[in-house]
C-alpha cells in the first residue's frame, strides 16, 4: 500500500458548477519529492488542500473518492487531527505569519503550543527545526521585520516543527528571488534525503528537474501526464497543452528540428543543454 | 524597527516583573477606589501619591508623563469644562457664561469626575506600558480565557499596523494613477472608494488564508494548549492580589454604608 493513496478523487467547491478535481488517481511512496505543475485553475492548489485535509473539511463542497495518508482516510479523520500528519505551507508568506507572536522563535513555537507540547520539548524542537531551514540567526527578530524569503522560511519552519509525515507546499517560492528559491529547494531536498515525503506545486522547471523525483502535470482538474522530470518536462504533450517549458528545452527543440541536437532526449537544465551541445563536436 | 500597536516599554522593574493578572487587579482596585471611596480627594490622592510614584518604580515616568499630557489631561480637561458648565447644581454662583451658571458645587463635581477619569486612564496606561500584550494573553489563556479570544486581541494589535502600511501603499498606488487625495473635501470623499475597496477585499481574502495557515498549525486542536513562556506568578503576587481585592471590597462597603 502506497504511503499516500488517492483514488477516484472528484471534488467540487460550493457554488461552482464544474469540479475542481476530476477523477484523480495518485500513489506516492515515502521519501518521494513530487512536483505538481499546471496552469492557473488546473486544480493544483485544490489538490494541495485535499492532501492537507482542507478539502473538504474547511471548504466543504462535494467530494467523492478516497484520500489516504499513512493508512488513515481523510474523510474519517477531523481536520485538527489531520494537520498533525500533513503539513501545508503556501504562497504568500505574509499571510502565514500567525500575527500572535512577537519573535520568530515564538512564532515557530505557536503550533507546538496549540497541540500541547510540553515546554521542555518545545525549545529543542524549535531549535532543531530552525537549524534544518537555516534560520537560527533570526530567532529573536520580529516575524514582520523579515524579507519575503526569510518569512517563507519561517512559515516552512513553523510547519516542519510540527513533524508532519507529509509536507505539502503550494508555490512556496513564487514570491522569491533566485537566492531565496535556491535556499527553499535545498532545505526541501535535505528533508527528502532524511525520508520526508514532499508534494510541491512549482513552476520553476529547472529546479524541479534538479530535485523532484516525479512530476505530475494537471490540466482542468485532471492528471494530464506524470513521470520522471526529465521525461515529463520535455514531453510534447506539455507543449501541446500550453505548459511552460525550460528555455533550454525550447532551444534544443528548435535545434533538433535543424539537426543540431543529436541526442534522443531534450534537456531541461543548463547543464544538460551544455552537455548535449558539447557532445556535437 | 517596525511599528506595532502596543504601548509596551521593555524595561526591567519590579512592576514589569509582576504577574499580568496582579497588575490588572491593581488597575481594577485603583478604578474602583477612585470611584467609590467616600472621601472627596481620593482620586487626586491616588494619582499624585500612587500612580506617579508607581510610574517611577516602573521606570516609565517619561512615557507616562508624555501620555498624560498629550492624551489624558486634554480629555479630562474637556470633561471638566463641560460638567462645570452644564451641571445644574448648587447656589453659590462663581461666574456666569451667557445663560450657564458655574457654581462652586458644579466646579467641585466636575473636578471630582475629571480626577476619576484621570485615575482610570492613567492606571490603564501604566498597565499597558509595563505589560507585554502576548504575556498578558498567554497568562489569561492559562487561567481559562478561550484561546480564540486571546488570538483575536493579540493578532489585531500586530495586524493593524500592517494594514496601515498596506493602506499607505494603496494610497500611493492610486495617487500615482492620478487619484486626487489632497484637494477639496468633496473630491477627497469621492476618492475614498478606490482606496478602501482594495484594502477591504484584499483583507477578506487574507483572512481566509490566515485561517488556513493557523489551522494547519493545530489552532483548533482539542488538546490542552501549552505556553512557551513561563509567566511568573509568585506568592507575593497572590498576596498582593488578595490585599487589593480586600481594598476593593472595603471601598465598596464604605460607599454603601455612608450613602
Amino acid at each position: 500500500m502506497a504511503f499516500v493513496n488517492i483514488q477516484n478523487l472528484t471534488y467540487k467547491y460550493p457554488l461552482t458548477k464544474t469540479p475542481a478535481l476530476q477523477n484523480i488517481n495518485l500513489q506516492i511512496e515515502q521519501g518521494e519529492f513530487i512536483s505538481i505543475i499546471g496552469a492557473n485553475g488546473a486544480g493544483k492548489s485544490t489538490l494541495c488542500y485535499a492532501l492537507a485535509g482542507f478539502v473538504p473539511h474547511f471548504f466543504k463542497g462535494e467530494i467523492s473518492g478516497i484520500i489516504e495518508v499513512d493508512g488513515i482516510e481523510s474523510s474519517k479523520s477531523t481536520l485538527d487531527e489531520w494537520v498533525l500528519n500533513v503539513g501545508l505551507a503556501f504562497q504568500n508568506p505574509f499571510n502565514q505569519i500567525s500575527g500572535a507572536k512577537y519573535t520568530v522563535f515564538e512564532e515557530i513555537a505557536f503550533g507546538l503550543e496549540n497541540i500541547g507540547v510540553p515546554r521542555e520539548q518545545m525549545q529543542s524542537r524549535v531549535e532543531e527545526a530552525m537549524r534544518l531551514t537555516g534560520i537560527s540567526n533570526l530567532a529573536d527578530r520580529s516575524p514582520y521585520s523579515l524579507s519575503g524569503g526569510q518569512q517563507q522560511r519561517v512559515a516552512l519552519t513553523s510547519i516542519l516543527v510540527m513533524q508532519p509525515k507529509l509536507l505539502v507546499l503550494d508555490e512556496p517560492t513564487s514570491q522569491m528571488d533566485p537566492i531565496g528559491t535556491r535556499e527553499v529547494f535545498e532545505v526541501i531536498h535535505n528533508l527528502t534525503q532524511n525520508g520526508m515525503t514532499v508534494v510541491m506545486v512549482e513552476h520553476k522547471v529547472e529546479w524541479i528537474a534538479h530535485f523532484a523525483t516525479r512530476v505530475i502535470a494537471l490540466k482542468d482538474g485532471a492528471v494530464l501526464t506524470e513521470g520522471k522530470p526529465s521525461d515529463v518536462l520535455t514531453s510534447d504533450v506539455l507543449i501541446e497543452n500550453g505548459f511552460g517549458v525550460s528555455r533550454y528545452t525550447s532551444v534544443a527543440r528548435e535545434a533538433k528540428k535543424q539537426g543540431l541536437w543529436k541526442k534522443e532526449k531534450l534537456p531541461v537544465t543548463l547543464f544538460e543543454a551544455a552537455e548535449g551541445f558539447g557532445s556535437n563536436k | 524597527m517596525h511599528e506595532r500597536l502596543s504601548f509596551y516599554i521593555n524595561r526591567d522593574s519590579a512592576i514589569h516583573r509582576l504577574n499580568p493578572l496582579t497588575k490588572l487587579t491593581m488597575v481594577l482596585a485603583l478604578i474602583v477606589i477612585a470611584f467609590t471611596f467616600p472621601i472627596y480627594w481620593t482620586a487626586l490622592f491616588l494619582f499624585l501619591f500612587i500612580l506617579i510614584p508607581l510610574s517611577f518604580v516602573a521606570k516609565v515616568f517619561r512615557e507616562f508623563f508624555f501620555t498624560a499630557t498629550r492624551l489624558i489631561f486634554p480629555a479630562a480637561g474637556f470633561l471638566f469644562v463641560m460638567q462645570a458648565l452644564f451641571q445644574p447644581i448648587g447656589e453659590q454662583i462663581i461666574f456666569q457664561f451667557y445663560f450657564l451658571d458655574v457654581t462652586q458645587e458644579s466646579l467641585m463635581f466636575a473636578f471630582k469626575n475629571a480626577m476619576r477619569i484621570i485615575v482610570m486612564i492613567s492606571a490603564f496606561t501604566l498597565f499597558l506600558l509595563t505589560t507585554h500584550p502576548s504575556e498578558l494573553m498567554s497568562d489569561l489563556t492559562r487561567r481559562g480565557l478561550p484561546g480564540q479570544f486571546a488570538y483575536v486581541i493579540i493578532s489585531t494589535l500586530q495586524i493593524i499596523p500592517q494594514m496601515q502600511a498596506k493602506a499607505q501603499t494603496i494610497i500611493s498606488a492610486q495617487r500615482s494613477r492620478g487619484l486626487d487625495t489632497e484637494s477639496t473635501f468633496l473630491k477627497r470623499a469621492g476618492s475614498v472608494l478606490p482606496l478602501v475597496s482594495p484594502l477591504v477585499f484584499g483583507s477578506l481574502v487574507e483572512v481566509e488564508e490566515r485561517a488556513i495557515a493557523i489551522e494547519a498549525r493545530g489552532f483548533t486542536s482539542k488538546k490542552e494548549k501549552t505556553s512557551f513562556h513561563e509567566i511568573p506568578d509568585s506568592i507575593q503576587d497572590k498576596i498582593l492580589r488578595w490585599v487589593l481585592i480586600i481594598f476593593i471590597i472595603i471601598s465598596i462597603l464604605l460607599n454603601l454604608w455612608l450613602s
